[in-house]
């Protein structure tokens, strides 16, 4: 899932505080569950501006709603109704969701909640941890299932840097070193034979390296 | 004079372009460079900033240097992160090289190395930003240096289509001169009438502008400007010319002349571009009466 925080709240005020009627907008998706940007979050944040603005003697009507999908333009057509009364909208979705609002109420100011962090994975209960750049030519097959672009602090391809420690990676103790996963991870799936066998230069173009993305799926697309 | 002198006193400055090998054959580099010691003012060497991996521009500098020409080195952002950056512009002073150009650079995607990972750490201005700190005696992050490099730092103006990009080009050259640069470098002039109109704009931003004047190879390369490049504003007549001519090439050169000799009564100066035609150089000077 994409995760994201929440920005420092006087970040959010100073954007929100120039206008009269600010729109809240929530997601149900990737932002819930990673607790940033959910209904829940989205009642806290209206809340905490309430008191904050108040204390500066300012007043801000802020409306909330949670749409089911930010990033899905048929979802975001529910703003129609609410559009209009709003001077201003404050996303709590990724960057992706901010930018879906922007391009369908183009003369509606869009301001993020949230800052979007990295595709990652729970770890634990409140710890997500990233798990993918998007490459675009997903290499997980050789590497036993452990992404070195993701999880190798210098993406290295081809084995470790020399710098860990005990496993550990050495910016930070706490971050596994990525290659002594992949090794330890081929050894136990007897696969060693993929560690030795060199993966050539990368190719960004599937990556950041072509410009912006998109996929078009023609049996799909309208 | 130097380069930097000659701009200061408002003189016309003539600077010729002049790309580093493929490899490590610099016989060409260096002999083209000699045949025009002495005529130009400067020698621009770029880096790989139109996308072909080529010999650094700093290697090139310094081969100038080494050969008593004045250099003026490209610095661009797409392959280097700013400590690179900050690396190579520091080599730079201490081998010689007192001129830099921040220039555009072509996307990965138009080059020989396609499938390269961009860098843009940072962007032209945040990057002219950097050169004036590093000239204050500090690097990006506010640590000292053990000496201070002083550069002659410039700009180009970015390539636009039509009058929209060309407002939003001007923006950032505006931006641009705010951070350091202290001459503009523009796209190749073609059009002396539409030069002028954009000329105008260009000097108001209170820096010397320096036009690029592009050597027209052949019939082929003048069509092909004219129909990808809308803002190059390559007219029906140049075209004609060339195709007309018995002796293309020969007319190429003369049309580099006239136009260097017209921006004479109105530029500051003149960059030279010739695409690997540099041997050609002399011919376009003597055209221009240089």
């Amino acid at each position: 899932m994409i995760t994201a925080e929440r920005k420092p709240l006087e970040e959010i005020i100073a954007c929100v505080a120039p206008f009269r009627k600010v729109l809240l907008v929530g997601c149900n998706e990737c932002v819930t569950v990673c607790a940033a940007g959910g209904r829940k979050e989205v009642g806290l944040l209206a809340s905490g501006l309430h008191m904050a603005l108040l204390q500066q003697g300012k007043s801000v009507e802020i409306r909330e709603h949670t749409l089911e999908r930010q990033c899905d333009p048929e979802y975001v057509e529910e703003l129609n109704s609410l559009i209009d009364g709003a001077d201003a909208v404050l996303s709590m979705a990724c960057g992706c969701g901010v930018q879906t609002i922007a391009g369908r109420y183009k003369d509606k100011p869009v301001f993020p909640a949230v800052n979007t962090k990295f595709m990652g994975a729970s770890e634990r209960q409140g710890v997500w941890a990233e798990r993918c750049q998007g490459c675009g030519n997903c290499l997980l097959g050789q590497t036993g299932g452990i992404c070195p672009i993701a999880r190798c602090a210098k993406r290295l391809m081809n084995g470790p840097c020399g710098g860990s420690t005990k496993g550990s990676c050495e910016i930070d103790p706490d971050t596994d070193c990525a290659w002594q996963l992949i090794w330890d991870r081929l050894k136990a799936l007897g696969l060693t034979e993929n560690y030795v066998e060199m993966i050539p230069a990368k190719d960004w173009r599937t990556s950041i390296g072509n410009g912006p993305r998109k996929i078009i799926r023609e049996d799909l697309a309208e | 004079m130097t380069f930097q002198k000659r701009l200061a006193a408002k003189e016309f400055v003539v600077l010729a372009e002049m790309h580093t090998p493929k490899g490590v054959n610099i016989s060409r580099l260096v002999n083209d460079a000699r045949k025009v010691k002495g005529k130009v003012d400067a020698v621009v060497i770029p880096g790989m900033d139109n996308g072909i991996m080529r010999m650094s521009a700093l290697g090139g500098g310094v081969l100038m240097q080494q050969q008593g020409i004045e250099a003026i080195m490209h610095v661009y952002c797409r392959d280097r992160n700013r400590m690179a950056l900050q690396g190579d512009i520091l080599a730079a002073h201490v081998l010689g090289v007192q001129n830099l150009i921040v220039a555009h650079s072509e996307d990965i995607t138009e080059g020989d190395h396609r499938e390269a990972k961009p860098v843009n750490d940072i962007d032209e201005v945040q990057l002219l930003e950097a050169i004036g700190k590093l000239q204050k005696g500090k690097d990006m992050e506010g640590f000292e240096l053990d000496g201070i490099p002083s550069f002659n730092t410039g700009c180009t103006f970015g390539p636009y289509t039509d009058p929209k990009s060309m407002e939003a080009q001007l923006k950032l050259a505006k931006a641009k001169v705010e951070a350091g640069a202290k001459y503009i470098i523009t796209p190749p002039v073609f059009d002396m009438e539409h030069f002028k109109g954009f000329y105008a704009k260009v000097k108001e931003l209170g820096v010397p502008v320096i036009p690029t004047v592009f050597l027209i190879k052949s019939l082929a390369i003048a069509q092909y400007i004219a129909s990808t490049d809308p803002g190059a504003h390559i007219s029906e007549d140049v075209i004609s010319r060339i195709r007309k001519s018995k002796e293309r090439e020969l007319e190429g050169i003369k049309i580099a002349g006239e136009t260097i000799a017209a921006l004479r009564e109105l530029a500051q100066g003149v960059m030279i571009q010739t695409l690997g035609w540099e041997y050609k150089l002399p011919e376009i000077l003597d055209a221009a009466g240089i």
